[in-house]
């Protein structure tokens, strides 16, 4: 299943929240999508899974509309974060309660695989969501996530609140469920580090654009680290698109990101380094705080 | 002063290393199964296609093979070949390194032998 979308806009009011964007998630591939606050990382995800209107573009799962087709819906799971906030009508809902729900929305809902990861995480089911912890929260949307057995499963920072045994405990189970199916999964996440080995594609979204969408290795490959002696650096870097600039004294750090046939010239002292994907997306993300 | 302090390789090239240094130990023999991209996939949560890249490389350079539909094994004579490859990179890989920090440090040839002389055979 092939789940695409075509020049997206979503506005709220005035603000442009999503400018165009074109996506296609692929059968059998693990994506992340990172991007800072506010960059429309959940808006993009609930527009592709149709839980918002969109402004204009389209959306479509193997060719057909998503947008109040049961059909195509019945194929995509979007496990959003849950907000605890008293008010917000969900937090007083029993864990056991907000899984049934989750249930009757997700008709290939595989129940066998919810009490096993219950019991796997020991959440308190009995317990109302604004009594939870934060982590056991996240808990709850790796659940329905990934017992929802949906083909096109999106999950909304799976990650956040859970302690450092927990996280590598959900990346192993998506890595046992992503072998054993045919499932495709996107995770958006801010704990970009320990997830970049997972993510074969990368979605870089950056205020509501896609400033990179490709594999992530290949990514990682062409991008590198120059620093020396400010003159060496410059002259080693000449032609090619500079990220992230840093300079102490003589010395200086850039990124850059070879396109086609580009390369670092050779010849000059500079020592030359691998950026693993945090470290790029801050280089190429950061440019808004320096303006 | 600018170097950033995470220099790591690929995951590709440990992934196709780690199972190097295994059949080096003797920990993976040959004509034995080696752990399959799905395996290596869930155990230590990366890619399967990452993971592929890595095992891909060394059916290429002839260290492992294909079963269909079984998996891949370890070949006849791998550890000398990897062990071959290893010695013609040997240069490269250490002695490059090594006589670039003894010349920014003044160690001159003759102390830098003098040492390798007195070292103790298991690098201890």
């Amino acid at each position: 299943m092939e789940l695409t979308g075509k020049e997206i806009r979503k506005s709220y009011g005035k603000k442009e929240v999503l400018c165009g964007i074109d996506l296609t998630l692929e059968e059998h591939k693990i994506y992340g999508l990172i991007g800072r606050n506010g960059a429309g990382k959940t808006t993009l995800l609930s527009v592709l899974t149709a839980q918002s209107p969109l402004t204009s573009g389209s959306v479509t799962l193997d060719g057909e509309p998503v947008w109040e087709n049961k059909k195509s819906l019945s194929h995509l799971c979007f496990a959003r974060e849950i907000s605890q906030m008293t008010g917000s009508g969900i937090a007083a809902v029993k864990a056991k309660d907000y899984l049934k729900v989750a249930r009757t929305f997700c008709p290939h809902w595989d129940q066998e695989m919810a009490d096993h990861l219950i019991s796997q995480f020991h959440l308190d089911v009995k317990k109302r969501i604004s009594k939870l912890s934060k982590g056991m929260v996240s808990m709850l949307t790796i659940i329905v996530g990934l017992a929802s057995k949906a083909d096109i499963t999106i999950l909304d920072e799976p990650t956040s609140g859970l302690d450092v045994i927990a996280r590598e405990k959900f990346y192993q189970l998506l890595m046992e469920e992503y072998t054993e199916t045919n499932r495709t999964f996107v995770i958006s996440t801010h704990i970009i580090e320990e997830a970049e080995d997972i993510f074969e594609d990368v979605i870089i979204l950056d205020e509501g654009k896609i400033l990179r969408n490709e594999n992530t290795q290949e990514l990682l490959e062409r991008s590198f680290h120059v620093s020396g002696l400010a003159d060496e650096v410059d002259a080693a870097c000449a032609g090619l698109t500079v990220y992230h600039e840093e300079t102490i004294g003589r010395s200086k750090g850039v990124t850059v990101v070879l396109e086609n046939g580009q390369q670092i010239a050779p010849g000059h002292e500079v020592k030359i380094q691998k950026l693993n994907l945090q470290k790029l997306f801050v280089a190429l993300c950061e440019k808004d705080e320096e303006a | 002063m600018n170097e950033i302090l995470t220099q790591e390789k690929s995951i590709y090239i440990q992934i196709k290393e780690m199972i190097e240094n295994d059949i080096l130990r003797d920990i993976l023999l040959e004509e034995e199964r080696v752990p399959s991209t799905n395996e290596l996939a869930k155990l230590y949560a990366i890619n399967p296609a990452t993971a592929a890249k890595g095992v891909n490389l060394l059916v290429d350079e002839g260290i492992l093979y294909k079963k269909r539909g079984i998996g891949m094994f370890v070949a006849q004579g791998a550890k000398s070949q990897i062990t071959a490859k290893r010695r013609k990179h040997f240069y490269d890989d250490y002695v490059k390194s090594l006589m670039a920090e003894a010349v920014s440090l003044g160690i001159t040839k003759e102390e830098l032998i003098e040492m390798i002389r007195e070292s103790k055979e298991d690098g201890e």
